[in-house]
């Protein structure tokens, strides 16, 4: 009997929700978490596990594209997601819109971070071998680190301004100009310069003869994960913020 | 004079898989020849064995502390709010 009630309790308290956040719904919140949980997990045991093409060079090392490669997808959701908010803000002042767009960009730069460190290595054992170069001004690297760059100058402009109100126009303002130069720093202007990462010579990089359909099913996923923890986290950061908020309107609490 | 032969039956191996796209064989690159290069030493004798694999292992556990640092942030601002909800009982 006892056993009965402690497994009923938390169950009828899961049906029953709790009072819906302002910020997000519960309910998405946690269906996204287990999914997450089960794609990304299934993603690093099948990423190690699965069969991937015998190549040189690349050897093991081009199971990283489950890895590497979604952070800059993830960057790139992040971004747009963050500049709509920016647009958001612009049309209505709401002071929410500016802090869903600042967490954002914040996460979108720490995915950025990952990507071009875990950029680094992978071409540091495979394409510098010979020369043991980390860094090599690859046009691919040397636009990503100037997008990361840009967006580290959103919040350097975000502290340097006092007023709120001020420092949300001017950074939502900055915001959409940076997101306009991410499908250029990322996909045009490296396309358009020899390199060795693939996708140098205007090929999408993900065609029939890049990726084999092997790889396909644990790719997909995987970028798909990478995308539903960026907006786990982002979630969270913005409930945080949310309670901030509400902390700052209500001095007297 | 020594004349470094192709190996012959690396090349004209015949490769069934190529016709079955399906297959991750089809994209298979096999070299004939390597060029001779220098043992490597330090990090690079790690990296480099076992098919690089330890690569993929790097790149996974940068991914790792990029998580975490997240989890020590986020904790920092939870942390700051208690503070601060803590000051504001103990005024009244």
């Amino acid at each position: 009997m006892e056993i009965r009630i402690f497994v009923l309790l938390p169950l009828r308290e899961y049906c029953t929700m709790p009072v819906a956040s302002p910020v997000v719904n519960p309910r998405l919140y946690r269906l996204v978490r287990a999914a997450v949980i089960l794609v990304l997990t299934g993603v690093i045991v099948a990423g190690l596990l699965g069969e991937i093409p015998q190549l040189d060079i690349l050897e093991q090392s081009a199971r990283n594209l489950y890895f590497h490669v979604p952070m800059w997808f993830t960057l790139m959701v992040a971004t747009i997601i963050s500049a709509y908010h920016s647009v958001r803000y612009l049309r209505s002042g709401d002071r929410m819109r500016d802090i869903r767009a600042r967490e954002a960009a914040w996460l979108a730069l720490l995915f950025g971070l990952l990507g071009i460190v875990t950029g680094m290595v992978w071409a540091r054992f495979t394409w510098y071998v010979s020369s043991g170069q980390w860094w090599n001004f690859d046009p691919k690297q040397s636009m990503a680190a100037v997008l990361l760059l840009i967006y580290g100058a959103y919040f350097v402009l975000r502290d340097s301004i006092e007023d709120p109100d001020t420092k949300g126009r001017i950074a939502a303002v900055y915001n959409l100009f940076a997101v306009a130069t991410m499908p250029f720093l990322l996909y045009i202007i490296p396309r358009q310069l020899p390199s060795l990462h693939p996708g140098g010579e205007g090929n999408p990089a993900f065609s029939q003869t890049d990726l084999a359909p092997a790889m396909r099913w644990i790719f997909y996923p995987s970028v798909l994960g990478f995308i539903g923890l960026f907006w786990l986290l982002y979630t969270q950061r913005v409930r945080l913020a949310w309670v901030q908020e509400q902390l700052r309107d209500e001095p007297e609490l | 004079m020594t004349v470094c032969p192709v190996r012959a039956d690396d090349a004209s191996a015949p490769r069934p898989l190529q016709e079955r796209p399906d297959t991750t064989a089809a994209y298979d690159s096999t070299w004939t020849e390597q060029a001779p290069a220098q043992p490597p030493t330090g990090m690079e004798q790690v990296m480099l064995s076992s098919g690089k694999i330890y690569v993929v292992l790097a790149v996974v556990l940068i991914i790792w502390v990029g998580l975490l640092t997240i989890l020590f942030r986020t904790d920092r601002k939870i942390d700051r709010l208690e503070r601060r909800l803590g000051d504001d009982r103990s005024d009244r």
